[in-house]
Formats: structure tokens, C-alpha cells, sequence
């Protein structure tokens, strides 16, 4: 058995149990992002109920996708303070709870409370715990279950709207919400199923044993609490005993501001709060575009289907291209490729005439759209590692908040001046493009710098050979994380990683 | 945006004049509800658009002429949309000398071999229409044709010929005057077209309306297109129909939301309230009626798959613990053993090195 293994953090199983979290992680994701677009079915009835406009009740929704993205630190900070299980089990409680005293709603303003902000809450108490999961229990295979995992927004998304409609002609509004809320119980279930991530213990073990019995059950089981500990940061006990805690790395326990010095982090935040300017907008308007140039109600609707259907083969397909040995080095380049093909695609959208057209760029847009969400957070996780991951993702979430938000109404107002829906296109389009192109040229100067470091790292390593010890080992490392120095761990844990495929641990 | 559009169709309609039947967009305002001006033309349009990709298509669309002198000018009456196959006729009102305005709907002949052609022309006011039956360029040449013009079984005198086409002049006053007309071309075989008069249809619901008891229950009826004088609402009682007024106040509440859409609200639901409940419009020329059904239930109906996929959700989350309490018990009880017997081999052999690799491996 080879000690080195347990100088590194726990290392990812990439299988096993791993696949029952990425399930775990599908339900949870998919309840994340198919359930804002899902409950639009009921709002006509709630609007004539409580006599409001439109906008008003669309306003619910926008309330729930910013909640469930502008929470996200909150989010973060709790996952790192008690681990993802308990986390996503409480957001599951929360959602259900939320919908339940939906379903007993008085005015609208209580439904944006209730819907809005405490299902929001609790759906994105779900959406970062389980990319977090991800992070943890994959390294190898971790474009593959990211595109899995993210698979699971696309298929909820077809099974919920079938499903509101039935519940809704069934049980009218109130009954729907109420079984809404046993449904999305199921999130706390998705929850039970993200095991603590507690690996290396075999190492641990085979030291004890020389060491003898009573030891070694007293070894066996404080290292086994230790690792099991949700906490996945051994580094935190290493700061501890070494009594550097001064304030700022105390907050940064929590969440992690040290990465505002992480150039990959800078380079993927601002590309992606450009991105999601447009990336939403042509979803929202799409079908009303149809409509518009004449086409009928139950067509329009069949555009989006095959949006979602190619949408859920392409975020899988995705993963496993993206995991392949060309590409996964390069990452970051197939991600700006899709964000750059996404907007191509609505720039060329005003030129589709008819419905034939139409159909070729839903399918498209489904393609692209599947591209850019399967890699949306397994490109964080390749700048930042999985380490920092934890806060990184509630830092990008609040920021892409605010664009999400404004990007449909912008687009909307787009429309309303001008008259015409090609200018919408046209902003989506551009808006994307340019932020593919920022991120290409960005992400080659990082991996340059990133090559640079690289050598001069290991030019330093080359001249005091030492034996390193397993702790010396960690130390190190855990020292250079912590002080948010080279952004060098993803890659040397990625290179690792893939050493020890090659020497078949 | 689409009164702007509607807005320079408008123009460039005035401006040519209309020759011989362009087929071209429903577009202007009606006389009497140019409030919903807006609203109706993107509805007629969008319903226009969503049936038939091109306004007109076949031989049996109506198109629409001009008569009368040169110093006749047009001005653009309403557009009505009719359902059935075929969608929107346009009606124009031209002043002829005498100052009558009359709106003319135009049925091409033949149609399609072996059908009449069927028009539906929805009137919400009173108004003069003329009903003209025309041969298509094919048949012109039919000589010594034989035409009739009927109310149902009545036949009406008075039809005016032109070159190839044959019309009535009506005044439609009240619902009396509403109804079937047709116009039958005999010669060797006898071709001929029906024109159906109706006032104009509301909207109720297809779905039934779901509540709940201690709940208020919410209907609502729209036209879409005329704006109708009055609303009113009424309960089915077994066979009867008992009318909805403002006398049960604290029970049934009556909203006008605005001119085309009323709102019956009714509070406190109990079992009885649930059954079919009819809107009804009241136009110029007659009633229009529509239907909106109420399912009044208990809170026990949903109660139940609430509870039972609740439940569902418990028994998996712990059937999901307990696994995994097992199955790391499992793993600790291997381990131990695996350990043990390590911990034997290692004794046997080495009993002596034993304390040293201790004092050594004390740490970790």
C-alpha cells in the first residue's frame, strides 16, 4: 500500500458510490432549474384569482431563479461549515415547506414569500451542494458526471410540465402546490444519498497495524472521524495547529474571498456574468417569436420539446467529450468554443424563416445550450480545484444573479422598442460571442502563465530532493493553497491524477 | 407595435382603393370599439396567422370588390372574424349615391366540387350587409342559370344581377333577421353557397374550474373581438337556470374587469356550488352564451397523495440511512478481522521488533 496517497486530500473514488451521488446530484439539479420554468403553468389561474397582472405574477418566478442564485454564498458557507448532506436535507425540507404554505396563500404577496423566496432558498440549499458533491467524489471522470448531473434540468423539465398540467386539471392551484411540496420532499432524499466523502483510510490503517492493537483501534477511529468529517478541508486542522488565524483567513474558512486573487477565478467570473447576459433570453422569447412570424400555438411548443430533448442528450455527450484525453487539458477552450457556437447561433436565428428554420436552430441551441450548462461548473472546478470550489461556486452564483436577471427584460425591452425580435437575437448573439472570445483569449494567457509556473515550481522542487513524508507533503501543498499562491494544485492534482491511472492505483 | 402596422395598412388601403380581390390582411378599426383596437387586431390577426398561413388560399375565399361609380371612395369597416375554415372576411363599406352604406360579402362559385360553400359572418350591431353570389372566371361562360335566394325555406325576390354575380340586400335589425341564406346556381348541375349570420361567440372554459371548499372560486368570460351591452351570469339548477344578480352580495360578487371580460366571484364554497354556471353577452342583435363548469372539493382529495408520496420520501431517506449504517458496520467488522489476522501474523514472527516499529511509528 502505497503511503503517498494519503499525503493528498482524500482521493476522489470517480465510481462506485460516486454514480449514486451523480443520480443524487440529477434529482437535486434538475428540481434546482426545472422547477421556476415549471410552475408558469399555473400562473394564468393564480393571475385571474387574485385579479393581478401578468407581470406581477411572472415576477414569482424571477423572485425564485434570483433566490435560488443569489443565495448561493449562504450557501457555500454552510456546506463548509457542516457538509453538503445536512445542507441539502434541510433545503429539501425548506422547499416542501414552502410550497406547502404556498398552497394556503392569501395574496400575492404572500405566494412571492412563499414560492418565491423560501422554495428559492431551499432549491439553491440543493444546487450547490450537489456540484459541490461532484467535485468530491470525482477527478478522472468528472466532466462525465457533471454532464450527467446537469442532464437532470432538462429531463425534469419535460416530466414537470406534463405532470403541473395533470396535477393542475386535477387538483386545481392549491391542491398542486401542496403535492408539489411531498414532490420536492424527494430533494431531501437526493440528499441521504451524498455520503460524507471519507476515503483513505486503508493508508492510515496500514501504519497503525504495525504499530499494534490498542493503538491501532484508537488510530482507526479518530482518523476515520476525522476523515469522515464532513469537512473535507484537512487543511483547516493543519492551520489550526500550526496557529496561523488571523481574521481574514478566519472569514475565509467560510468563504473563500481569497480567490478575488485567483486569476482563473477572475477570468471565468467576468466571462461568465457577460455570458448570461444572453443565455436565457432566447429561451423566454422563443416561443412567443414563433407565434409571431405565424406559427401556431402547439408548434411553437413542440420548438422548445426539441430544444430540451437535444438539450438532454447533448449534456451527457458533452461530459464524456469533454472528458476525453484531447480535450480535458483544453477545457477551458471547448467551453469559450460553445459559448462563442451558442451565440453564433442566435445571430444567424433572424435569417431562419418559417418553420423548417425555426426547428434546425431549436435543435442548434439545444446543442449549444447543452454544451455551455454541462461545462458551466466543471470548468470552475478545473481553475479553482476542488477545494475551493465550495466557495468559488457561491461567489460566481451571486454574481451571475443580477445578469441572469436582467438579461429577459433587457431582451424584452429590445423587443417592445424596436418592434422586432431580430434585435434581440442580435444582442443575445453578440453579447455571447464576444464573452467566447474573451475567455478563449483569456484562458490561453492563463494556461501559459499557468505552463510558466508550472517549470519554475518544479525547477525549485529538483534541488532540494528531501524525503518527504506524508505530512511534509500536505503541509506543503496545503501552505501553498492557503496563501492562494500558484493556481497550480488543479493541475498538478489533475496531472496526479492521471499519473496514478497510469500507474494503476 | 402591431397599430402601427395595422395603422399603414389602414393607409394603404384607403389610398388604393380596392380592385379586384387582393387578398390582403384584416386590418382597421371598428366603428364602435376602437378602445380594443389594439388587442383585437393582434387577436384577428394571430388568429388569422395561426389557421391559414396565407390569407387566402383557395377559390372559395371571399374577396371583395368595389361597386358603384368612381366618386364612391371606401372606407374600412370593422373586421370580422368568423370561425370555421375559413377565417377572416373583410367588409368595406362604400357610400354609394344614395348615402346607404351597405357591407358586402362576396362567395366565389364553384367551390370545392361537391361541397357548398359555407361563409360565417359574426355581427355584433345592426347593419346592411349585401350578400353576393359570384362565377368564378372558369365558369363564367355558364349560360341560362337559374338562381334562387333563400332564407331557410323562404325565397327572397329582389336579387340584383351583374355580369356574373348575383346578390341580396338586407337590413339585419334583430335576431330575427339573423340566420342561414343561401344562394343556389342551377343550370346543368347545380352549384351553390350558404351564408350563416351569428352574433358573435364568447369564451368560457373547456376545463372545469378546480376549488375548494371555504375557498373562493374565480370565473371569468371574454369576447374577444365586439364588445357585448350587458353580462350576465346564470347557475343551473337541475333544469332550471336562476339568474345571478347583485341581490347575494355576500355570496356571488360580479366583476367587470373591463369591457370584453366579466368575472363572477363566489365566496365561501360549499358542495352545492359546484355545477355548471353560463355566461351570457348581450349584443345588439341577440344573446351569446358560454359555459364555465366549477369543481368544488374537499381538502381531503389532494390530502391524500400529499401524504402518500410524503411517506414515500421518509421511507427512502431511511431505508437509505440504514443501508448505510450496514454496510459500513460490514466494512468495520472486515477490517477488524483482516486486522487482526495481520496483527497475529505480525506477532508471530516479529514479536521481538515489535516495541521498536512502535516507538518508531508512534506518530502519524
Amino acid at each position: 500500500p502505497s503511503p503517498s496517497n494519503a499525503g493528498r486530500a482524500p482521493s476522489p473514488p470517480d465510481g462506485g458510490w460516486g454514480w449514486v451521488v451523480v443520480f443524487g446530484a440529477f434529482i437535486s439539479i434538475g428540481f434546482a432549474y426545472a422547477f421556476p420554468k415549471g410552475i408558469a403553468i399555473f400562473f394564468k389561474e393564480i393571475q385571474d384569482f387574485f385579479g393581478t397582472s401578468y407581470s406581477e405574477i411572472a415576477w414569482v418566478s424571477s423572485i425564485m431563479l434570483a433566490t435560488t442564485y443569489g443565495a448561493g454564498p449562504i450557501s457555500s458557507i454552510l456546506v463548509n461549515r457542516y457538509g453538503s448532506r445536512p445542507v441539502v436535507i434541510f433545503g429539501g425540507l425548506l422547499c416542501g415547506v414552502g410550497m406547502v404554505s404556498a398552497a394556503f396563500c392569501t395574496s400575492i404577496l404572500q405566494l412571492y414569500i412563499c414560492v418565491g423566496f423560501i422554495t428559492g432558498f431551499g432549491l439553491s440549499l440543493n444546487l450547490q451542494p450537489s456540484v459541490i458533491m461532484i467535485g468530491k467524489y470525482f477527478l478522472k471522470r468528472r466532466p462525465i458526471a457533471n454532464g450527467l448531473a446537469m442532464a437532470g434540468s432538462p429531463v425534469m423539465l419535460c416530466t414537470l410540465a406534463p405532470l403541473n398540467q395533470f396535477l393542475f386539471d386535477n387538483f386545481g392551484w392549491r391542491g398542486s402546490f401542496l403535492i408539489l411540496g411531498a414532490i420536492l420532499l424527494h430533494c431531501c432524499v437526493a440528499g441521504a444519498l451524498f455520503r460524507p466523502i471519507g476515503a483513505a483510510k486503508a493508508p492510515v490503517k496500514t501504519q497503525a497495524i504495525e504499530e499494534g492493537k490498542e493503538t491501532l483501534k484508537e488510530e482507526v477511529t479518530k482518523d476515520a472521524m476525522e476523515m469522515s468529517n464532513p469537512r473535507n478541508i484537512p487543511m483547516e486542522t493543519k492551520m489550526e495547529e500550526e496557529g496561523e488565524k488571523d481574521c481574514c483567513e478566519k472569514i475565509n474558512q467560510y468563504l473563500d474571498f481569497s480567490l478575488f486573487k485567483h486569476r482563473g477565478f477572475l477570468i471565468y467570473l467576468i466571462g461568465n456574468v457577460l455570458m448570461f447576459l444572453g443565455f436565457f433570453a432566447p429561451i423566454v422569447f422563443l416561443a412567443p417569436y414563433a407565434k409571431h412570424i405565424g406559427i401556431d400555438e402547439y408548434s411553437a411548443a413542440l420548438l422548445l420539446s426539441i430544444l430540451a430533448i437535444v438539450d438532454m442528450i447533448a449534456r451527457p455527450a458533452t461530459g464524456i467529450i469533454a472528458n476525453s484525453k484531447w480535450v480535458r487539458p483544453r477545457i477551458q477552450y471547448f467551453f469559450s468554443f460553445s459559448i462563442a457556437f451558442n451565440g453564433a447561433c442566435h445571430l444567424l436565428c433572424p435569417l431562419a424563416s418559417g418553420y423548417t428554420g425555426l426547428v434546425v436552430y431549436s435543435i442548434f441551441f439545444g446543442l449549444a445550450f447543452g454544451m455551455v450548462c454541462a461545462m458551466l461548473f466543471e470548468t470552475l472546478m478545473d481553475l479553482v480545484g476542488a477545494a475551493r470550489f465550495t466557495s468559488a461556486v457561491g461567489l460566481v452564483t451571486i454574481a451571475e444573479c443580477c445578469t441572469i436577471l436582467l438579461g429577459p427584460p433587457i431582451g424584452g425591452t429590445l423587443i417592445d422598442t424596436f418592434g422586432d425580435y431580430k434585435y434581440m437575437f442580435i444582442k443575445c448573439g453578440a453579447v455571447m460571442v464576444l464573452a467566447g472570445t474573451f475567455l478563449f483569449i483569456m484562458n490561453y494567457y492563463n494556461y501559459r502563465m499557468l505552463a510558466k509556473e508550472e517549470k519554475e515550481r518544479k525547477a525549485k522542487e529538483e534541488d532540494p530532493k528531501s524525503v518527504r513524508t506524508d505530512n511534509e507533503d500536505r503541509n506543503n501543498w496545503n501552505k501553498e493553497a492557503t496563501q492562494g499562491g500558484p493556481e497550480l494544485e488543479p493541475l498538478r492534482e489533475e496531472q496526479e491524477g492521471l499519473k496514478k491511472e497510469v500507474n494503476g492505483t | 407595435m402591431p397599430a402601427a402596422c395595422s395603422g399603414q395598412r389602414l393607409l394603404l388601403l384607403l389610398c388604393l382603393g380596392l380592385s379586384a380581390g387582393s387578398p390582403a390582411d384584416p386590418a382597421a378599426t371598428t366603428k364602435g370599439a376602437l378602445q380594443s383596437q389594439a388587442s383585437s387586431l393582434t387577436k384577428v390577426q394571430a388568429g388569422l396567422h395561426e389557421s391559414s398561413p396565407e390569407p387566402i388560399t383557395t377559390a372559395q375565399a371571399v374577396s371583395w370588390q368595389t361597386q358603384g361609380s368612381p366618386s364612391d371612395h371606401l372606407t374600412l369597416g370593422h373586421t370580422i372574424s368568423a370561425p370555421g375554415p375559413e377565417l377572416a372576411t373583410q367588409e368595406f363599406k362604400e357610400a354609394t349615391k344614395d348615402n346607404i352604406t351597405f357591407t358586402k360579402y362576396e362567395a366565389l362559385l364553384p367551390g370545392v366540387s361537391g361541397t357548398s360553400v359555407e361563409k360565417y359572418i359574426t355581427l355584433d350591431s345592426a347593419a346592411r350587409i349585401e350578400l353576393s353570389c359570384r362565377l368564378d372566371n372558369k365558369n363564367s361562360h355558364l349560360q341560362s342559370l337559374q338562381v334562387i335566394w333563400k332564407k331557410g325555406n323562404e325565397t327572397i325576390g329582389h336579387i340584383n344581377k351583374t355580369e356574373n354575380s348575383w346578390s341580396i340586400k338586407l337590413r339585419i335589425l334583430d335576431s330575427s333577421n339573423l340566420g342561414s341564406y343561401s344562394c343556389s346556381l342551377k343550370s346543368k348541375e347545380e352549384i351553390g353557397a350558404a351564408f350563416h349570420l351569428q352574433v358573435p361567440k364568447i369564451e368560457g372554459r373547456e376545463k372545469p374550474i378546480v376549488s375548494y371548499g371555504g375557498d373562493t372560486g374565480v370565473m371569468t368570460c371574454e369576447s374577444s373581438d365586439y364588445i357585448p351591452i350587458a353580462w350576465s351570469w346564470y347557475m343551473t339548477n337541475g333544469s332550471e337556470q336562476i339568474a345571478l344578480n347583485d341581490s347575494l352580495r355576500d355570496k356571488y360578487v360580479i366583476n367587470i374587469i373591463s369591457a370584453n371580460v366579466t368575472q363572477l366571484k363566489i365566496l365561501n364554497l360549499t358542495e352545492e356550488d359546484d355545477g355548471e354556471y353560463w355566461c351570457e353577452a348581450a349584443f345588439e342583435l341577440g344573446e351569446s352564451r358560454a359555459s364555465v363548469r366549477l369543481k368544488v372539493l374537499s381538502f381531503m382529495v389532494p390530502l391524500k397523495p400529499f401524504l402518500a408520496i410524503v411517506s414515500e420520501a421518509v421511507i427512502l431517506v431511511t431505508i437509505i440511512f440504514l443501508y448505510e449504517i450496514y454496510s459500513k458496520k460490514k466494512e468495520k467488522h472486515a477490517e477488524d478481522e483482516k486486522e487482526f489476522d495481520q496483527v497475529e501474523q505480525l506477532k508471530s514472527e516479529d514479536s521481538n521488533g515489535l516495541e521498536n516499529s512502535s516507538a518508531r511509528h508512534r506518530r502519524i
